[in-house]
């Protein structure tokens, strides 16, 4: 009896407590913006809305200061498509790279790897989407059994990624908090993916998407729905519903930390704050610090002009070395800085010929070494630099940067400037007779004249070649510009209509003998020198072609061999000799790499680094280096 | 007595009567003399004639009188302002020549700063030796009109961002923009009068085909029209053949104004005896078209010619501005105002713009020249 009592109380005291405790903390910790939810009910309390065990992030070990709630972050963007650069900045991930580019565990409370080939991912507990449904392994189940591996959503099956040589994982889920992906051999993409800038979503909202899911649904009523909305059948719709990196969706559940609010078509999308993120800073203040993004739609052209005037808190897309000055005129006027960051493309810009072109001359001319290394050899780099970059840039083929480890001088032999040399080549191949015009003449009779796609998406890129013309011509090439669309530019060299387009090199040109050197084979079909090789690989041979280039099979090979292997020193020895042939070969032609980049922020904006690393991949644009955690000092 | 003055003089009954010597040569001029007399007493046009007489021979003479030829880049001197030439220096007279620049790149914000440099002075050389070009495509030649002192530069209008003069591809743009209109208005005349006479002389059914196409033709907005049909111009063309498909453009949208004022001419000439004569003595449509009726409104005809090269050299700039006309490496004022569209040019090196103050004064001394040949083309009036 007294032992009874004595429990009641204890349990009065202990609950007592706990409730103080829960109001001191939503006094203390709530952000301000949320407050009003959690009063009247409509949020559960932080406690509540945190995993039992969040991610802290470490921002006082960093040098940096933790900060306050509130605040709107203003970004400017191009395209409507763009708003899903929220998914590339917010980076939340189940593994992702920290800022010293190694694999954590993000999302995932932690993860083991067994052999290359066995991934245990255990999940936080307690972990809620953004609409406060709990994130468990049965949205992985979702994913892999109903949407990965329904022929109707999928027709060619899971996503490359989770082949090893055509083999499928097996997938187990031993509890709510566990998933497990086993191959019978390595699979070095799996981690690296799904810390991709545009990663792999191995998850998917159930709660929400199974009503549009036939197995738990009716299926003729799904259709109808699906045609009333526009879309042919069910399984458009789904997948219309399910984009988690293109955010149309604003319905969709997510985990990033800023959630979409507003539905396309729009001039100005508002991402509000996860109530439900998994992260916290050394105060146990739920990231993000920043209430909302606003994400304005303006003409690219005027980006430059309205960063400048002090219309966006944080800006690098869009923005080029030569607004530099005129930024840098702004910066007090307008209470924002501009900082240079480093890009880390192979080749700021390179040249792409396309050794898939349907043009059955010039292909056989672009598929000989000479006529490559030709060409590269007469690019006048130095001038490029001098004119476009004041200097700043590295004159470079298309290759890692020279802090890389995997740098080699031998790596510049093409990227001379010769042109006694080129004409030499281009003689010894049979393109001595010119026309009266001094252009060369093909094997046809035709004169070289080389048709240069562009995206249209800069005026650089038409200096650049309007320099580049110039030099060419002295080796009897003639080159037209054309620019065009990036959509019709990419369709247009996938079918072999393109010559020859310009485009950005290698995107990771400080690699780790870890990441894939995909980028050095026909792996993909966006490799704009060799689409239709990429494109062979990519759909396991169903489509395309496979590559013939001796040089080429030998990099394939090589990729293949980097994918089976774990030693790490074996590895590094494939990355090198990778690189050798890549640049010996030139199959394409880097002109300058290592550009900075300019970078306008608001200067209350504090904890984003002075000098940081610009790129795709691996940093994810800003990604790394966690807005979540940037806050404003006001 | 009375005196009455009687004057000595012999009588004259037609003293009245007689013309001075300059009212005989109004009375007997032709009408191209009249309207000569009458356009030489608007000052305005005589001016702008002048002013435009100038620039074309300029653009005729474009690679003498440009100290550099269109291509020729200075990549040590980007984005460079606009030198000024002197006379003296330190009160002492020099003769003509500018100062060099100091530059230097800012690394604080990468500009490029240049300021004069009074210690360097760089004396202009006249009939002198610089860049090979082909004069007229026939003669070739190195001989310039003005050049910068061997060794110097002579940047009048300042550089670009590719480190090429201004001021010698203002001169070589002017010769594309002020061809372009005067190729495309001939063009234009053509058709217009061929058609418009065809509509006018024969009336009825022919005329009414001809009016509904016009209309049809006229309803469409013009700059899309354009925009279209430059979009189709292949990228292979070599930017001769595009300069000759944009006029073209030009002129298959143009000639419709003309062919109606054409046309209602000569719907009320054609019922004019003489036209009726020359027809019972069997003369075919076309000699009568030509020989008897178009002269009658010919200095008609050419003052709303001139009124409307104006138009042709706006759109061939609007079509190039938009990046559908004219493509570099061909440099025309509207290809050199699409290179200055963006917000680093107007804040940081307004020179570029520059190009805007020739299309300016053309336009505006042909519109006035326009004005005094409407004006003299009516000399009763």
């Amino acid at each position: 009896m007294i032992r009874k009592s004595f429990f009641r109380f204890s349990a009065i005291v202990a609950s007592f407590f706990l409730i103080t405790q829960t109001n001191l903390a939503s006094t203390d910790h709530e952000p301000p913006f949320l407050v009003q939810a959690v009063r009247s009910g409509e949020l559960p309390p932080m406690s509540d809305r945190l995993p039992q065990n969040p991610r802290i992030m470490e921002i006082k070990k960093q040098d940096m200061q933790t900060g306050k709630y509130g605040g709107t972050l203003r970004m400017l963007m191009g395209k409507e498509k763009d708003i899903r650069r929220m998914v590339v900045f917010g980076y939340s991930r189940l593994v992702g790279f920290d800022r010293d580019l190694q694999l954590t565990a993000d999302i995932l409370e932690s993860y083991e790897v067994y052999e290359g080939r066995e991934f245990i991912f255990r999940l936080r507990k307690g972990h809620r989407w953004s609409d406060g449904k709990p994130f468990t392994s049965d949205d992985f189940r979702f994913y892999w059994e109903d949407v990965a591996n329904n022929d109707e959503l999928f027709p060619f099956g899971p996503p490359n990624t989770f082949r090893v040589e055509g083999e499928l994982p097996i997938v187990e889920f031993p509890d709510e908090l566990t998933v497990v992906y086993r191959w019978s051999r390595p699979n070095p993409h799996f981690l690296i993916e799904l810390a991709s800038p545009r990663p792999l979503f191995i998850y998917m909202p159930r709660h929400y998407l199974e009503s549009y899911h036939p197995k738990y649904g009716d299926r003729e009523a799904l259709d109808e729905q699906a045609k009333s909305r526009g879309s042919r059948n069910w399984s458009g719709f789904f997948l219309k519903k399910a984009r988690q990196y293109k955010l149309t969706n604003p319905e969709l559940p997510s985990l990033q930390p800023w959630v979409n609010t507003t539905s396309p078509p729009a001039e100005r999308y508002i991402f509000k704050r996860n109530p439900f993120f998994h992260r916290v800073d050394e105060n146990r203040l739920q990231l993000p610090y920043i209430d909302q993004v606003q994400i304005n739609i303006v003409s690219s052209s005027l980006i430059p002009a309205k960063a400048g005037a002090g219309e966006s808190d944080l800006q690098g897309h869009y923005l080029r070395l030569d607004n530099f000055t005129f930024l840098k005129e702004g910066e007090q006027r307008n209470g924002y800085d501009v900082l240079l960051w480093k890009t880390l493309n192979g080749a700021h810009k390179a040249l792409y010929p396309n050794l898939n072109s349907r043009d059955e001359v010039w292909r056989n001319l672009v598929r000989n070494v000479r006529f490559r290394r030709a060409l590269s050899l007469a690019v006048n780099r130095r001038e490029i630099n001098q004119v476009i970059y004041y200097g700043l840039a590295n004159e470079s083929s298309n290759t890692v940067l020279p802090d890389s480890i995997f740098y080699g001088n031998e790596m510049q032999r093409w990227a001379r400037y010769d042109l006694q040399e080129a004409n030499a080549l281009l003689d010894s191949i049979g393109l001595e007779e010119r026309n009266d015009r001094g252009l060369r003449l093909m094997s046809d009779g035709r004169p070289l004249e080389v048709i240069i796609h562009t995206a249209g998406e800069s005026t650089e890129e038409t200096d650049i070649l309007e320099l580049i013309h110039d030099s060419l011509l002295k080796i009897g090439i003639k080159v037209y510009t054309k620019p065009s669309q990036r959509e019709v530019f990419r369709d247009r060299i996938f079918s072999g209509d393109v010559m020859m387009s310009v485009w950005t090199g290698l995107e990771n040109a400080l690699p780790t003998a870890e990441i894939s050197p995909g980028e050095l084979a026909p792996t993909r079909q966006d490799q704009y020198q060799w689409s239709r090789w990429g494109q062979y690989h990519e759909t396991g041979g169903e489509v395309g072609e496979e590559p013939d280039l001796p040089k080429v099979r030998q990099l394939y090979n090589l990729y293949r061999q980097w994918s089976e292997i774990t030693d790490a020193q074996q590895r590094q020895k494939i990355w090198s000799e990778m690189l050798q042939i890549y640049t010996d070969e030139v199959f394409n032609i880097g002109i300058v790499n290592a550009v900075p980049q300019p970078i306008v922020i608001n200067d209350k904006l504090k904890n984003i680094p002075v000098k940081g690393l610009y790129a795709w991949f691996p940093t994810s644009y800003f990604g790394i280096y966690s807005p979540d955690t940037f806050w404003f000092d006001e | 007595m009375r005196t009455h003055y009687v004057s000595e003089a012999p009588f004259d009954p037609h003293s009245v009567e007689k013309l001075t010597p300059e009212q005989e040569k109004l009375y007997l001029a032709s009408q191209w003399q009249l309207m000569w007399l009458k356009l030489k007493q608007h000052r305005l046009a005589v001016g702008s004639s002048i002013v435009l007489a100038i620039i074309y021979f300029m653009a005729l003479f474009c690679e003498f009188l440009s100290p550099y030829n269109l291509h020729t880049r200075h990549t040590d001197y980007i984005y460079a302002p606009p030198q000024q030439v002197h006379l003296f220096h330190d009160g002492s007279f020099v003769g003509p020549f500018v100062y060099g620049y100091n530059y230097q790149l800012n690394m604080e914000n990468l500009k490029r700063e240049y300021t004069s440099d009074t210690q360097n002075i760089q004396k202009l050389r006249f009939f002198c030796r610089g860049d090979e070009y082909k004069f007229w495509g026939l003669v070739e030649t190195d001989v310039h009109f003005v050049c910068p002192a061997s060794d110097g530069y002579l940047f009048l209008f300042g550089t670009d961002r590719l480190g090429r003069d201004m001021y010698s591809r203002i001169l070589y743009g002017a010769k594309i923009s002020l061809t372009i209109g005067l190729v495309g208005i001939a063009l234009s005349f053509v058709l217009g009068i061929v058609i418009g006479g065809i509509a006018g002389y024969f009336g009825g059914l022919i005329d009414n085909i001809i009016q509904r196409l016009i209309e049809i033709l006229r309803s469409f907005p013009e700059l899309p029209l354009w925009m279209a049909l430059s979009a189709t111009l292949p990228v292979t063309w070599s930017p001769i053949l595009v300069f000759f498909g944009i006029t073209l453009i030009l002129a298959l949208l143009d000639w419709t104004g003309l062919a109606r004022a054409v046309r209602s001419k000569l719907l009320s000439l054609r019922e004019e005896d003489y036209c009726t004569a020359a027809q019972l003595m069997g003369a075919k449509p076309k000699r009568i078209i030509g020989r008897h009726l178009l002269p009658g409104f010919m200095s008609h005809l050419i003052a709303s010619a001139s009124l409307s090269i104006p138009g042709m050299i706006l759109g061939e700039t609007a079509l190039s501005f938009l990046g559908l006309g004219l493509r570099p490496p061909i440099t025309s004022w509207g290809v050199l105002l699409n290179e200055a569209q963006n917000i680093n040019v107007v804040a940081l090196y307004p020179w570029l713009m520059l190009p805007v103050v020739p299309v300016i004064i053309v336009i505006l001394a042909f519109n006035f020249l326009g004005d005094g040949l409407r004006d003299a083309a009516d000399p009763y009036k």
